[in-house]
């Protein structure tokens, strides 16, 4: 890590000011929000930019709010606001403690959520966890405002859809009803995760039958990524979800296209998928991983 | 602890607050990084992207025409320097000349007026290499058709810090060699009850230190002054001394604050490379690594073992043979001591009557490797605890049984030639089967094991130092040896105030500048309680004896009518102390005496090693069988430490050097890749965290007063490490009946050991 090179930071007074910095410098420069991935990446000399735009003095782009039937986190909310929101403890569990084990306490304090996305470092938490809740970005641009499922917003390793001129202000989350079970589960050696697996359980009323599945699992393929089939595998009865959750977390597997790097081989990241899977269900099923 | 021995103690034995603790954690301690000098220029560094290359060319002329940059200095333009340093092969150029043996090897420095500038004009500088084949390990290197590292002879170093010669530079890869032989080894292994037999590995680990190498450098009239990082300075002052061939008098190191070394800090790193720059530039200039130019500049030697060892029907150890390939990457550094080291260490702290070693020193193009904490003792531990689990399990006796059975005995000559064991192995190995619960029942998944270590440690005994009693009654002492977080700036003003006899809050310590401080060879080895402790003593004791014919003088008595006493001194009905003492004599409240102490090889020190540093260490992990997860539930440690000048301190020694012992056996590995460095930076090299810690830990401290150092204490800080990757993979063993013979731990290397464990015995895979 070597010294940052120079460049100068822009503190745009609202989205419209943001937008037009961005249109101005074009490939000189980026959105700033809270740069714990941005900086890293600058000070390696992976990255360079002029002028960094500081989104993070936007006001209004960190609330946290029930809208109608989802919960909008403010692109600008830091992990460690996510992990400390009364509403986002009450209404999705889920997202506040996958959010208190994020990096580290100096990445959450400063770190967002929408910087996160946005970075789209394949060892995202919250990317895969909001794959699997069925989350939303709302992005702005100069023609006006879009949503982006999270498979849409998330290009590939380190790339965004967004366009030139287009900002994330936030993500919609469906808050769960009653009926829906989920679960994220994570398996670390080093920094950065060396897998991410989220689960969401659609139950009918008396818990018997899961109706619908959503998992996801990241870190392992250039974005997370969801299996049509081992979703409809895990959806049937249960009680007998231990039967076929093995089938289904080869099928979750087939559909990350793994490799061997320094994180572990592909045969091992196999089998820890399917692990995190079935701990995944029992923690859905029965409250203990 | 023996109490009634300690009784008498005032202010050793106890744990004061480490003196420099307030002002490290409130940010206002010194460290190199805080020294900016007047007209300060500033260098950065441009490396090589090859493991092994022929510098063909270099243009460096647009980075000396950018704006703001003084000078670029380059190996083709060190005319008026003796270029190669060295304190064991003279190999290391302090800058690339004509051709890189690694990746990340400076190759050119550029000076200018801040450290932003000099960065950006290091890619203003064009270098064309010719690409060479490279070595990456340590037999390839060996191989006949192998592509030589170093053309040139190379003298031994007058302070290589060993007697035997140095092979580098004989036409081959190989830095050094080592033999031991003792018995007959073959006959042994045909006559023994079983054998355990296998290859280990201990992998290239970084001592990582908060504070990475930082020095700053001027050349002036009066010669060479550098403030560094530096653990050893007297012997960076050595290497100097040669590159700018002055007397060691205009040579100045000034080291304050040292933020952790482990190792890594000793001998010469950077300070050739800042002085050269300065030489150059013709003003001081500051040259500071960041972390990941650190782990580019020195590493721990990785140790592949070949071992056996055979008991007989008694179940006594009777002969240890190994064969061990060390590599020691582009440059010798420190590893022709680590090389003689680790095969004493191979032998472990038994006393086994047939023993043969033959240790291979290789280079290779990879980063240079040198001391790391423990030294050669942990990389060769790893293979000999685990062995001895193996035998154990061979011959169906209790591993800790077994030791006890086995470990050399107080006053045992166990290693021909070396000083007898001065420790209490079986006292240590009790205390922490005690701790650590060994009897007990265990939890499905749980596993324990149990392991020790002596090292002959202490190094060579060179020490010096002066002790200043001022007539107010406080003192200062002159001191050789470094602060690098151990804590000798506190312990060595506890034996001053000790021996003096008086408040622990008036002795102030003066350290580490070579132009001020008397000689101390090296803060390493674990010496410096031992040896900079035992020459505070004498020094203070000489202090008081002056102090004394300076009271007969003012009381115009005999010396023999004098009685020294704590603080001063009587004589019939008079009663001084020293401020009266000195202010009589010098008729003025002011003034000093200077107590003065020279260690050498010789009395207490004339036989090597200057001290056992010996220790136990126990562990309780939990293995999560399904993702090969290891965590570490319980650790207990006992460092056989003689006497614990500060306690508090000697367990915090231990309870890090273990940590770093967890961090080689479960995480910690640097990785080359196509001639490259994989993962060197802290997001990818995966030290210990808070987080990995166990949740009980139980540290004790033997002391039996036994070591050579004031107050018969010894040194410790470095064996709770040695034994740790062993005890890690003796209790992965224990658990889940694996044996892994590669540290570090990782999950899946687990994983796929309980696997194939599995699969070998016909067991289901789970």
């Amino acid at each position: 890590m070597m010294p940052l090179r120079r460049f100068a930071i822009h503190r745009p007074a609202d989205l419209r000011e943001a937008a037009e910095m961005l249109d101005h410098y074009g490939e000189n420069g980026s959105l700033y929000a809270g740069g714990t991935e941005l900086l890293l990446a600058m000070r390696h000399d992976l990255l360079r930019y002029a002028h960094l735009i500081d989104i993070k003095t936007v006001a209004g782009l960190d609330g946290i709010e029930r809208r109608d039937e989802h919960l909008h986190i403010g692109a600008a909310a830091t992990h460690r606001t996510i992990e400390r929101s009364a509403v986002v403890r009450e209404q999705l569990p889920v997202m506040a403690e996958m959010a208190a084990n994020v990096a580290n306490v100096r990445v959450r304090a400063t770190g967002t959520l929408g910087g996160n996305l946005a970075f789209a470092e394949p060892h995202s938490d919250p990317a895969t966890l909001l794959l699997a809740l069925g989350g939303n970005a709302r992005a702005q641009g100069k023609s006006g405002e879009r949503t982006l499922a999270m498979d849409e917003l998330l290009a590939g390793a380190y790339e965004n859809s967004l366009a030139q001129d287009e900002i994330l202000t936030g993500v919609d989350v469906p808050v769960p009803g009653p009926s829906q079970r989920t679960a994220y589960l994570k398996f670390q050696v080093h920094e950065r995760p060396l897998l991410g697996l989220a689960l969401s359980l659609e139950l009918d009323d008396d818990g018997g039958v899961i109706r619908e599945a959503r998992c996801a699992v990241g870190c392992v393929s250039p974005t997370p990524c969801r299996s049509a089939t081992a979703e409809s595998l895990i959806a049937g009865p249960a009680d007998s979800l231990e039967q076929r959750i093995e089938e289904a977390g080869e099928a979750l597997a087939d559909e990350a296209a793994l490799t061997d790097d320094r994180e572990g081989s592909a045969e091992y990241k196999r089998h820890l998928i399917g692990v995190l899977l079935r701990r995944a269900a029992r923690k859905c099923l029965n409250g203990n991983g | 602890m023996s109490d009634d021995k300690s009784r008498d103690f005032e202010v050793v034995n106890r744990s004061v607050p480490r003196r420099d603790g307030r002002a490290k954690v409130s940010g206002r301690a010194l460290y190199v990084s805080d020294v900016k000098l007047a007209g300060m220029a500033y260098a950065k560094v441009l490396r090589s992207p090859y493991a092994h290359a022929t510098i063909v060319s270099m243009d460096t002329s647009r980075a000396e025409a950018h704006p703001g940059v003084y000078n670029v200095l380059r190996g083709d333009d060190l005319e008026g320097l003796n270029p190669y340093f060295g304190h064991a092969v003279k190999d290391h150029p302090l800058v690339a000349i004509d051709k890189v043996r690694y990746a990340g090897e400076p190759v050119a420095a550029v000076i200018a007026e801040d450290e932003l500038t000099a960065y950006e004009a290091l890619e203003l500088i064009h270098v064309e290499y010719e690409e060479l084949p490279a070595v990456m390990e340590p037999q390839e290197s060996l191989a006949a058709d192998a592509p030589l590292l170093h053309q040139r002879q190379f003298e031994a170093g007058a302070l290589r810090g060993f007697e035997g010669e140095v092979t580098a530079g004989r036409g081959t890869n190989l830095c050094q060699e080592h033999h031991i032989k003792w018995g007959d080894v073959d006959e042994a292994f045909a006559n023994a009850a079983a054998v355990a037999e296998g290859e280990y590995y201990f992998p290239m680990a970084y001592a990582y230190a908060m504070e990475p190498y930082v020095a700053i450098a001027e050349v002036g009239d009066d010669g060479v002054t550098i403030y560094s990082s530096a653990q050893h300075p007297f012997m960076v002052r050595h290497d100097l001394k040669t590159i700018f061939d002055m007397p060691v008098s205009q040579i100045r190191l000034i080291v304050p604050f040292v933020g952790g070394g482990y190792g890594s800090k000793s001998y010469t790193k950077i300070e050739p490379l800042a002085s050269a720059c300065a030489w150059k530039a013709r003003r001081p200039v500051k040259l500071q690594l960041s972390v990941e130019e650190a782990m580019l500049t020195t590493r721990g030697d990785d140790a592949l073992t070949w071992m056996r060892t055979a008991v007989d029907a008694d179940g006594k150890i009777i002969a240890r043979q190994a064969k061990i390939y060390m590599n020691t990457g582009a440059y010798a550094e420190n590893s022709p001591l680590v090389c003689e080291k680790s095969s004493n260490r191979c032998v472990g702290p038994y006393a086994i009557p047939n023993v043969q070693i033959d240790n291979h020193m290789v280079y290779t193009n990879t980063v240079p490797a040198s001391s790391f904490r423990g030294f050669g003792c942990a990389q060769v531990t790893m293979a000999g605890e685990s062995q001895i689990d193996e035998l154990a399990a061979k011959i169906g006796m209790d591993p800790y049984e077994f030791r006890l059975h086995n470990a050399a005995r107080p006053k045992q000559e166990f290693f021909p030639g070396m000083r007898p064991f001065d420790g209490t192995l079986t006292e240590d190995l009790k205390i922490v089967a005690e701790n650590i619960g060994w009897k007990e029942p265990l939890p499905s998944g749980h596993g324990r094991s149990i392991g020790c270590s002596a090292s002959d440690a202490g190094a060579y005994p060179l020490t010096s130092t002066a002790v200043r009693v001022h007539a107010d009654g406080s003192a200062s002492l002159m001191i050789g040896s470094t602060e690098l977080g151990q804590g000798s700036h506190t312990v060595l003003p506890q034996i001053a105030a000790e021996e003096l006899g008086i408040p622990f809050d008036l002795v102030r310590v003066v350290s580490s500048d070579t132009a001020i401080t008397p000689y101390d060879r090296s803060t390493g080895a674990s010496r410096t309680t031992t040896l900079m402790g035992r020459a505070v003593q004498e020094a203070s004791q000489e202090a008081k004896e002056q102090m004394v014919r300076m009271a007969a003088d003012v009381l115009g008595v005999e010396e023999s009518e004098i009685e020294s006493v704590r603080g001063g001194i009587t004589c019939g009905e008079a009663r001084l102390n020293w401020s009266e003492v000195l202010t009589r004599y010098y008729k003025l409240p002011d003034g000093e005496v200077i107590g003065r102490a020279y260690i050498r090889k010789d009395k207490d020190f004339a036989q090597l090693p200057v001290f056992w540093e010996a220790a136990s260490t126990g562990i309780e992990v939990s293995v999560d069988e399904e993702t090969g997860k290891v965590t570490m539930e319980k650790l207990g440690t006992c460092g056989d430490v003689g006497l614990a000048i500060n306690p508090a301190l000697a367990e915090g020694q231990d309870i890090g050097a273990a940590t770093t012992g967890m961090g080689i056996g479960m995480f910690e590995e640097l990785e080359f890749d196509r001639n490259q460095l994989l993962n060197g930076n802290l997001l990818e090299y995966r030290l210990p965290r808070f987080s990995d810690m166990p949740r009980t830990v139980k540290l004790e401290l033997v002391q039996n007063r036994d070591g050579v150092g004031p107050y018969g204490a010894k040194g410790g800080g470095e064996a709770s490490l040695n034994s740790l990757p062993a005890n890690i993979a003796n209790a992965v063993y224990a658990a889940t009946g694996a044996r892994i013979r590669r540290a570090p731990l990782t999950p899946e290397k687990v994983w796929r050991a309980i696997r194939e464990t599995r699969a070998a015995r016909g067991e289901n895979e789970s």
